[in-house]
């Protein structure tokens, strides 16, 4: 018997999910952590805006930004009159739906790293005569590259059991954006608790298998 | 290049909770400047504005002809651009990087660059280490790649936190000696910040003393050492004995622990405090401070006594081995040579700015 074979196209999904936010949290985890760490104007509201999913209800996270990006919303609208675009129900839906709910577990180990052990050593870079930039290639992200590594994981482990933001934004549609998370849901209300089963095992793997590179990564 | 050219002159004002900088700073490009105070009392932070990495409230920091700092005429030099080499207190060397890859970190890119790393590797003595990565270094090998890293990069000011701090007390004299053959022939401002008084006797060619954000004096080492401004520099420069006066009248000091008659020579400024140099004081049995002996500790070349006065001020005293030395409990008199006491204000104001430091001291020596 194959594990998939009730919701083929879930894993696929959601590992292609996971392929786009890991691109997008190294590059926006990195960026933000930097500039958290740093003495920028509004600091204190972009660090409330991103640390916000670690204590706001998903679901509500969801409905906002359902609202926001709907057809009658304050970016939807304007994106389907002028793109003819729609981000609710789609691909993107999930991508940006994992990668809100997944962001503060890669920005926040990244900005604690930078706050903590190479804050010196940035300091030593400027007095040598080094930019922010040459700074942050030479000596930040080598210097922190296992907390990076722990963000990234912790990151796309959290976008394999997204629900609540999935859920609203990308409309759980059979085929389209079924996640694996919301396979299993899913299954459960059809009352087809054996593929329920199956596709938490496999999601329990993945889970346990990103447990165990994190640990693996903490010790390079 | 003249004096005035390449000294380096700042005037700060800088707070943040609980903490106020206010001073007034010349480093000549000649020598070594210490600066030495309690802790907490702004060291590191005047370093950390020197270099850019704090901003000061208000005020300027000019190297020669160069404007680093001016808040009336919104100059802000970035770190990068300011040329000033900071060596931190814990080195904060890359610990991705190997030794040459750490002294190479600021230098421009080029055919010379690893020449001037193997001259630098040669200079401070870390031939056979330029492929090693920090955390494999000792204490002593660590500190002198972060010096090299900081010289390297030819800084036209050279700020050291707690060099030696990190160091064990018996590799601390051979560094204090490499540090003087390397800094001695570069002719840029060097300001050593510390806490060990023995750096600063011997590695320092001027001194300041920094107190709650205020630098009490500044000058020449041996004449600070010898005149404080005051009695809380003299406790930070290592004053043990220190009596409160009660009254005084510009010759007699009196306390609760007796009368001291100074010399003819001293200034009849006012004195909060009188200072007592350890080697002064003669034992006596019919004239001067009646003591009791409360400890003798043999430190090789001389005895140290640790004394109580009649009203239980501590005081310590020095004798030389070839003297007769009381046990302790002994009763006996001190006979306190005029010439070896100092009259103190508790507390000094602020030097002016703008005045050469050299004349600073001479001002506040001979007011």
């Amino acid at each position: 018997m194959n594990l998939l074979d009730c919701a083929p196209s879930a894993l696929l999904l959601s590992l292609q999910v996971a392929g786009v936010v890991l691109v997008l949290f190294l590059v926006a985890g990195i960026a933000l952590g930097y500039a958290l760490s740093q003495p920028i104007p509004l600091r204190g509201l972009l660090d409330a805006l991103v640390s916000l999913p670690l204590v706001f209800p998903p679901i509500a996270i969801g409905f906002f930004l359902l609202m926001l990006f709907g057809r009658q919303g304050a970016l939807g609208g304007p994106l389907h009159a002028r793109l003819g675009w729609d981000l609710v129900f789609s691909f993107p839906a999930l991508v940006l739906a994992a990668f809100i709910a997944g962001l503060p577990l890669v920005v926040k180990p990244i900005q604690s790293a930078i706050e903590g052990q190479a804050r010196a050593l940035i300091e030593v870079s400027y007095t040598l005569g080094k930019g922010r930039w040459e700074t942050l290639f030479l000596v930040v992200i080598p210097v922190i590259r296992r907390h990076i590594a722990a963000g990234l994981t912790l990151g796309v482990g959290r976008s394999f059991g997204e629900v609540g933001i999935t859920l609203m934004l990308g409309g759980n549609i059979l085929g389209s954006t079924e996640t694996l998370s919301l396979a299993i849901y899913n299954r459960v209300l059809d009352g087809d608790f054996d593929c329920a089963a199956r596709l938490s095992v496999l999601l329990g793997a993945l889970s346990l298998g990103l447990f165990m590179l994190l640990r693996r990564l903490g010790r390079l | 290049m003249t004096y005035r050219e390449t000294s380096l002159e700042a005037s700060l004002n800088f707070s943040r909770p609980g903490f106020r900088l206010r001073l007034d700073l010349r480093v000549p490009p000649t020598g070594v400047t210490a600066l030495i105070g309690p802790s907490g009392c702004g060291k590191s932070t005047l370093l950390r504005l020197l270099a850019g990495l704090e901003a000061p409230a208000a005020g300027h920091i000019r190297h020669g002809d160069r404007v680093l700092f001016d808040r009336a005429r919104r100059i802000d030099l970035a770190p990068r651009h300011r040329r000033v080499g900071l060596l931190f207190q814990e080195y904060a060397l890359f610990p991705h990087l190997s030794v040459a890859g750490n002294i190479a970190y600021g230098l421009p890119r080029g055919s010379g660059r690893a020449d001037a790393v193997a001259r630098w590797l040669a200079r401070l003595q870390l031939d056979g280490l330029a492929e090693r990565r920090p955390d494999t270094l000792s204490g002593g090998q660590r500190q002198r790649v972060a010096l090299a890293r900081a010289l390297a990069s030819e800084p036209g000011v050279l700020l050291l936190d707690e060099p030696f701090s990190a160091v064990d007390f018996s590799l601390r004299q051979a560094l204090r000696l490499l540090f003087q053959e390397v800094v001695a022939d570069r002719q840029v401002p060097t300001i050593l910040v510390t806490h060990d008084l023995e750096d600063v006797r011997q590695v320092a060619d001027r001194v300041g003393v920094l107190i709650d954000g205020e630098l009490r004096q500044l000058g020449p080492t041996t004449e600070v050492f010898a005149r404080p401004a005051d009695a809380e520099v003299a406790r930070v420069l290592g004053w043990h004995n220190l009596l409160p006066v009660a009254s005084w009248d510009g010759r007699t000091a009196r306390g609760d622990w007796g009368t001291l008659r100074l010399g003819p020579g001293e200034p009849a400024a006012p004195a909060d405090f009188i200072a007592i140099q350890p080697d002064g004081p003669r034992l006596d049995s019919e004239h001067g401070l009646p003591v009791e002996i409360q400890r003798v500790i043999d430190m090789g070349g001389y005895h140290a006594l640790s004394c109580r006065l009649s009203d239980h001020s501590p005081l310590r005293i020095h004798l030389p081995k070839s003297a007769p030395c009381p046990a302790p409990g002994t009763r006996t008199r001190l006979d306190v040579q005029a010439d070896t006491v100092i009259p103190l204000p508790a507390r000094s104001t602020v030097p002016p700015f703008a005045l050469p430091i050299d004349t600073v001291t001479l001002a506040r020596m001979y007011p």
